[in-house]
């Protein structure tokens, strides 16, 4: 359980301080080394100053099971570009020291952090990087405790994610084990921009929230900025987007400045609208 | 008033002035019971010429001729309705019949009254219906004790759980549950199965109404019913011998020569005269107990014991002498084997390990189960390193010798049992028998007391108790094919994964490491597949379609000439899972998986594949089950295993290609996931190898382990042991762990995993995951597989698809870090060269996966002891690769 780690507490620090701003916080993803790692860096920074109160950043995996298309051939192609786990590092620990404000979190699959780079060499490199903590999408609480064992010493969360699918005793036990925030999966189904957006968020946040004072973020699927109201609107404390901005991005990776529009369009559409009278 | 309390009105009228005269001495009853408790379901064949239910039913009125009909058919029994205005019957039908067969008549009476019973048996009757719903408990116990005054066994029905306890309270040995309501006349097809587990085993019990079809006979028999009730279907059929015949053959007992090899042997102990002899022999017991030691209540001098001894000798299926003693000096020991020449010495007392010397005969040793775990276990594995050849627990009593008829420890039994060669004692019954048999993974069980007359002096066996004894035993374990029956000597995480999926002797392999919205389904899975262990009729129902479906049980082949050609000196088999239906293994795994589909309500199959057997295997499946199928293939794989793709579209699957990634099996294996993920509350993921996460590579063992089951018989069938050497090629490792479950206790037994070496182990270009692989997570498991050194996994090569894979199960895994399974690889060309030898060889055309463990052979068999028994997998046929070798030459 990473909750008390010193990362834990700067992430959840900053979904209170958007929450103190009035709006739920604004969470993006950028995959390292995508369309290249020097681009994947300005990417991140731009994310940040767009108004991102926590970045994601992606550690390219050759099977991603928990990725839907955008996010597979994005990650093969920083692979097939010579993408490495310590590129990976490397871009936390530029991006960290050139935004000191904001925690990141890396995100990525089970093998990279527990297979033969080693769970304690994994941990310490993203501590000495400033990194807050990881997301592991192929690693529930119940296969957890060595990585937390390691990254509780390092001063790193683990953020879990919950399901649609999850009972009230998973999401207790989740929850429960989770540190910086409650990462919910919006459907079942893999990461990926869809049309109609999350769907039914209001009672499966509610779950989450009996089941713990952690920030609850939601993510998957989101795209647009009614997609955002409506993850606001759920009760919900902050908003992931992931794939959105990847195909912002374009067919080569390029188009930064759709990125950016994306950015902040979307952190606009984390402060509720004002309400206008009718009449 | 129902209907049922109409018509028992009505007969009470009519019989009101009946006279029963002095009755005329009855025929000697006939014994349903003793048939009843012969293996199988019986068959109760009934005649009526009509029903309330089914309206006329009779198209002539030749009753008799229909009753002998149903006795050539085979039929045990026949039943005879007496009740006139409603069923058109008579007394005098039922005489008519009596006097026609030799089989048991069953007056299908609404009894009311003591004077009808004697009616009946007057009239021939050998068993009388009694109902439950007419009476209440004093009533029916009354009557109940009043038939068999008479000679006339009851058959009391019950339709609900209310009626059955009161039929149970009655103290009647024949129940009858009914799926038809009496007083409604309704029939619920599911009610006698799921009342059965209601009736404790020492009885004997019938299914009743709504059976028309002898496959229904299959679940019945399954569940533990003893014989059916059959009216309206073979009244109604056009040749009644036949219909009889049809539904007396589906209620046998199954071929399974895997269950030869996990059958409890039974010892009848305590025989204290020729009856109990021949009761043991008739029912089939292995061991009878004849026992020595004075002062003890079936104590027998020496000279009667040695003519018993001899009796045994000369009856049919002689069962083996067990010759029970207790702290004997080593004279009186060797007399007593002298005289009474035992097969097996029992040293029931406080023997010291030295007792063993003097003692010329394979000995048993009683251990008490009250002392702790850990300290039975350490004595009988004292007892077994002397040389003892199993060890008998029986209730701890240190001061008293012999049995105690207690019940024993349970835990501390299995315990043992689950490490050591175990005869289980102590308090077994009838109806306590088949649990003990499931929780107790002993070799066998004794009886003495447990199958006794009470109150007799001395003490005499029943033989009806043996023979339900013997019958609950040997359904055990044999309707539950999963249940563990022999220890096993090493390590258990070897053996079985945690309630965690954890497997290794660190328990640290396999386990679940999935995205949340998996976690629900696998927990799902786990839940129901954990149910369905213990469901007797779904393992009735895949062992048919192992059967009549899939062609099983596959041969075991001796192929001499190509041990020849491989210079090997040694007797070579292969067991040929290319005969199965589909041409290879796989078909084993998706059956069992596709049952489990339907009973989780999955309206939907996917599959990855690799080679496309799998991928066949489930489209074949999703067929046969009516449910639609999408399979995922790796785009090269697609394109050189084309054949396979034409038969999943041809069987109606739809095959998705996979692109991303090496477009392989591993990257199929994502896609799969992620649908499933993204499909989760109607798909059901068919996971083609023991990989995965829990339960999956349990499920799968479980589904595969029939081949090494299988062939383990037949190896000892042609010659008399184990095999020496078991060879598999292994992928993702299903027909490996098929192949070597069950040999993995049997240390003496070398296993050899062939893996595919590509190019060459030293080259970046093989699957080897043991060899050249290291430790990680993969497709939801802990296990070894090929990456670098970011745990970037790494593309397998291997000329047969099937093996491209590069991960391998965590059991497979846990076994080879254990030290348990040898390795062994096969290069591209010795699979391809082996693939020629062994077609001109032997004239079997196998694929290039099992190819790849043909190839291993002369490097595996090198410096073997000649005339070694070598058990080899062939898991697949091959003429899915002939395209690709065609491109090659």
């Amino acid at each position: 359980m990473t909750r008390n780690t010193s990362g834990g507490r700067r992430i959840e620090s900053a979904f209170a301080r958007a929450r103190a701003a009035g709006r739920i916080a604004f969470v993006p993803y950028v995959v390292a080394g995508h369309p290249s790692l020097e681009r994947s860096y300005e990417l991140a920074l731009g994310a940040l100053d767009a108004g991102a109160d926590v970045l994601e950043i992606g550690l390219p995996y050759s099977d991603p099971l928990a990725d839907g298309v955008t996010l597979q051939r994005a990650g093969d192609a920083a692979l097939a570009a010579g993408m490495t786990l310590d590129a990976g590092f490397a871009l936390v620990e530029r991006v960290a020291s050139a935004r000191t404000d904001k925690p990141l979190l890396v995100m990525g699959y089970a093998n990279q952090f527990l297979g033969p780079r080693g769970t304690e060499a994994v941990a310490q490199r993203l501590a000495e990087g400033g990194a807050a903590g990881a997301i592991v999408a192929d690693l529930p609480p119940d296969e957890g405790a060595p990585l937390e064992e390691a990254f509780t010493r390092h001063g790193l969360a683990i953020v879990y994610l919950v399901a649609p699918t999850s009972s009230d005793a998973r999401i207790e036990l989740i929850a429960g084990r989770s540190g910086g925030f409650v990462y919910c999966v919006s459907l079942a189904g893999v990461t990926g921009a869809r049309g109609e957006g999350p769907m039914n968020l209001g009672a499966l946040v509610a779950r989450v929230k009996k089941a713990s004072t952690l920030p609850v973020a939601v993510g998957f699927g989101v795209s647009r900025r009614e997609h955002v109201r409506a993850v606001a609107a759920s009760g919900a404390d902050g908003v992931i987007v992931g794939s959105a901005l990847v195909d912002a991005l374009g067919q080569d990776g390029r188009e930064v400045e759709r990125f950016d529009a994306l950015c902040r369009e979307l952190v606009a559409a984390t402060t509720p609208v004002e309400a206008t009278s009718a009449a | 008033m129902t209907i049922v309390q109409e018509i028992a009105a009505r007969r009470a009228a009519d019989l009101a002035d009946i006279q029963v005269e002095a009755m005329g001495t009855p025929s000697a009853t006939r014994d349903l019971l003793a048939a009843l408790a012969r293996p199988g379901l019986h068959v109760i064949a009934e005649v009526k010429r009509r029903s309330p239910s089914a309206g006329a039913l009779a198209t002539d009125d030749d009753i008799v001729a229909r009753a002998r009909a149903y006795e050539r058919g085979g039929a045990a029994a026949i039943s005879v309705l007496c009740e006139p205005h409603w069923f058109g019957g008579s007394v005098d039908d039922l005489r008519a019949v009596r006097r026609a067969v030799h089989v048991p008549v069953l007056a299908k009476d609404f009894v009311v009254s003591s004077d009808q019973l004697r009616l009946l048996r007057d009239a021939g009757a050998d068993i009388v219906l009694l109902l439950a719903v007419l009476h209440d408990a004093d009533a029916l116990g009354w009557l109940v004790a009043e038939a068999r005054s008479l000679g006339l066994e009851p058959l009391v029905e019950a339709h609900d759980a209310v009626e059955l306890e009161r039929a149970l309270s009655s103290d009647a040995r024949l129940l009858g549950i009914n799926n038809r309501d009496l007083n409604t006349l309704e029939v619920d097809a599911a009610r006698a199965e799921t009342l059965r587990s209601l009736v404790p085993d020492d009885r004997l019990v019938v299914a009743e109404s709504g059976i028309n079809d002898p496959r229904q006979l299959l679940r019945l028999r399954a569940r533990g019913f003893d014989a059916a009730l059959i009216g309206e279907a073979l009244m109604r059929s056009a040749d009644p011998t036949a219909a009889t015949a049809a539904f007396v053959w589906a209620g046998r007992v199954p071929a399974d020569i895997a269950a030869g090899d996990r059958q409890p042997e039974v010892k009848i102990c305590g025989i204290v005269d020729e009856d109990g002899l021949r009761a043991a022999s008739a029912a089939g017991a292995d061991y009878i107990g004849l026992n020595v030691v004075a002062g003890t209540p079936r104590a027998l001098d020496t000279a009667r014991a040695a003519a018993l001894a001899d009796e045994a000798r000369t009856l049919p299926h002689a069962p083996k002498v067990v010759l029970v003693t207790a702290d004997s000096a080593p004279a009186e020991m060797a007399e007593f084997v002298a005289a009474i020449d035992p097969d097996i010495v029992q040293l029931s007392g406080h023997e010291t390990l030295d007792a063993l010397a003097g003692v010329n005969r394979p000995a048993w040793k009683v251990v008490r189960a009250a002392s702790n775990p850990d300290a039975a276990l350490a004595e009988a594995r004292r007892w077994i390193a002397a040389g003892c050849e199993r060890v008998l627990i029986d209730a701890a009593h240190a001061s008293k010798l012999g049995g105690t008829g207690q019940l024993a420890d349970r835990a501390t039994a299995a315990s043992v049992s689950r490490h050591v060669p175990v005869m289980l004692a102590g308090g077994l019954r009838p109806a306590s028998v088949a649990e003990a048999l499931r929780e107790v993974p002993a070799l066998g069980v004794d009886v003495a007391s447990g199958v006794e007359i009470a109150g007799t002096m001395p003490l005499r066996k029943d033989p009806l108790s043996v023979a339900i004894f013997v019958k609950r035993a040997r359904a055990a374990r044999f309707d539950l094919p999963l249940t563990p029956s022999r220890p096993q000597r090493v390590d258990h995480g070897l053996v079985d994964a945690d309630a965690r999926g954890r497997w290794g002797s660190k328990r640290d392999l396999g386990g679940r490491f999935v995205p949340e919205t998996l976690m629900s389904a696998l927990l799902e899975l786990e839940r129901t597949y954990t149910d369905v262990r213990h469901d007797p009729t779904f393992w009735a129902e895949l062992r048919e379609l192992h059967s009549n479906f899939a062609g099983r049980p596959t041969p075991l082949y001796r192929a001499d000439r190509l041990a020849d050609a491989l210079g090997a000196d040694v007797r070579l088999y292969l067991k040929r899972e290319d005969l199965a239906h589909t041409g290879a293994h796989k078909i084993n795994n998706v059956l069992g998986q596709g049952l489990l589909a339907i009973r989780l309500g999955k309206e939907r199959l996917i599959a990855e594949t690799g080679a496309g057997q799998h991928g066949v295997a489930t489209a074949t499946v999703a067929a046969l089950l009516g449910l639609p199928c999408v399979v995922y293939m790796g785009a090269r794989d697609i394109d050189r295993q084309r054949p396979n793709v034409l038969r999943m579209e041809t069987l109606g699957a739809e095959v998705r290609a996979v692109e991303s990634g090496s477009a392989t099996l591993k990257d199929a294996i994502n896609d799969a996931m992620r649908d499933w993920v993204t499909n989760v509350e109607s798909t059901y993921y068919v996971l083609g190898s023991a990989m995965g996460p829990h339960p999956y590579p349990t499920i799968v063992r479980d589904f595969q382990r029939v081949i090494g089951d299988e062939a383990a018989v037949q190896v000892r069938n042609v010659e008399g042991r184990m095999p020496d050497v078991v060879v598999a090629c292994v992928g993702g490792g299903s027909n490996a762990i098929g192949l070597f479950n069950r040999f993995i206790g049997e240390p003496s037994v070398r296993l050899v995993a062939v893996e595919a070496a590509g190019d060459g182990i030293a080259t970046s270009r093989h699957a080897a995951a043991l060899a050249g692989g290291s430790a990680g997570v993969i497709h939801g498991a802990r296990t070894y597989l090929l990456q670098d050194g970011d745990g970037q996994v790494t593309e397998a090569h291997s000329i047969s698809a099937g093996l491209d894979y590069p991960g391998v199960g965590p059991q497979l895994a846990a076994l080879a870090i254990d030290g348990r399974l040898e390795l062994a690889s096969s290069t591209d060309s010795e699979a391809l060269d082996a693939l020629r030898l062994i077609a001109r060889t032997e004239g079997i055309l196998a694929a290039l996966e099992p190819a790849h463990a043909v190839a291993a052979l002369p490097r595996v068999l090198d410096g073997i002891a000649p005339g070694a028994i070598v058990l080899v997998g062939l898991s697949g046929r091959g003429d899915k690769d002939l395209g690709h070798l065609a491109r090659l030459t």
